[in-house]
């Protein structure tokens, strides 16, 4: 996961839990003005004026620009993955193991194309 | 000219605008396998249904689709434009087996390429670009050769591959892969080079906060890789 590696190269402790959990900071700056801005949009949720407002306030037009284009693309990204089935890699596999099944990511669909399906929940 | 730097509330990298415009004119040109007129209401159908996203599939207002597409076609485009989540190796094998690999492979990426724009354009706040004029022209058809099988749904490029495997998905049809992840580059990893620091300066936001808005909209979609 490379918000773990990321973290690490700036000696920062980064709780992983941020990407499951509702608006949580996972320890990184402005973490949770991110997580709730990207939130509102995937949902489609009432919350979709206000969390942008909150993150055009905060992070300032120049940021902003980057939150929403990563929030774009990743939209893509997933489905280029989910589309194809293609497995992921192995060192991110080997990386990930010990978060994989605490934040439930061994359950979804997709991981069976990566060979660590558990059953749903 | 499609996302007009005037659309935007706040000022837009001109690397960022230049590679929309170019994926976004993509989509409505011949592709390899299929024409413009084609990709766009590809492009059309995904919006559409991906626009009714709350709603669960059975609930949604879908209308006539006013296309000559398949109904397999029409299927494939509004399920990976909606509901990534629902997608498994059962339903592919039998969209692929009516459609063909790189046909599937094709829609796969105008839908991918018209939902991170269409995102992009909903976090930014403004109307999503008006889909662009389909051009007059036949597909190439042209298969690429060395594709091959590492376990994904369709084949892909196995000789001297080196990148994440999710950069060689749509390598059964490269124009595809261009098309999106040209936006990719300018959208969120730059180079090759600068994708494998973990420290980045060519972007504004530290790379900490952009993986936490990656591996959150990657968990809101239940995606694994």
């Amino acid at each position: 996961m490379l918000l773990r590696a990321s973290s690490d190269a700036v000696g920062a402790e980064v709780d992983l839990s941020a990407a499951v959990e509702d608006a949580a900071d996972g320890g990184v700056e402005d973490g949770a003005v991110l997580t709730a801005f990207a939130e509102a949009v995937v949902r489609a949720t009432d919350e979709v004026d206000a969390a942008r407002r909150r993150a055009l306030e905060t992070l300032g037009p120049v940021k902003f620009v980057e939150a929403a284009a990563t929030i774009g693309i990743f939209n893509g990204l997933v489905r280029v993955a989910d589309s194809t089935g293609i497995p992921s890699d192995a060192m991110m596999l080997e990386r990930t193991a010990d978060v994989r099944g605490e934040l439930g990511f061994n359950r979804w669909t997709g991981a069976k194309s990566s060979g660590v399906a558990e059953a749903p929940a | 000219m499609s996302f007009k730097d005037n659309r935007f509330p706040v000022p837009v990298r001109e690397d960022m605008t230049t590679a929309l415009r170019k994926s976004w004119a993509d989509i409505g040109r011949p592709g390899t396998w299929w024409t413009g007129p084609e990709r766009v209401a590809i492009a059309d159908l995904a919006r559409a249904e991906r626009i009714q996203r709350k709603e669960p599939p059975w609930n949604r207002d879908r209308g006539e689709p006013g296309t000559p597409l398949s109904e397999k076609a029409i299927e494939a485009a509004r399920k990976i434009g909606a509901d990534p989540t629902h997608l498994d190796r059962d339903w592919a094998e039998a969209t692929i087996a009516e459609l063909g690999d790189a046909p599937y492979v094709e829609l796969a990426s105008v839908v991918v390429t018209t939902v991170a724009a269409d995102a992009f354009c909903e976090a930014m706040g403004i109307e999503h670009e008006t889909l662009p004029e389909p051009e007059v022209g036949e597909p190439t058809r042209e298969r690429p050769d060395n594709m091959g099988d590492i376990g994904a749904w369709v084949p892909v490029q196995v000789i001297d591959w080196q990148r994440a495997n999710v950069a060689r998905a749509l390598s059964l049809v490269p124009e595809g892969v261009r098309t999106f992840f040209r936006m990719v580059a300018a959208m969120y990893s730059g180079t090759a080079s600068d994708f494998n620091e973990m420290v980045w300066d060519h972007r504004p936001m530290a790379r900490p906060q952009v993986e936490l808005l990656a591996a959150r909209v990657s968990a809101l979609n239940q995606c694994f890789y």
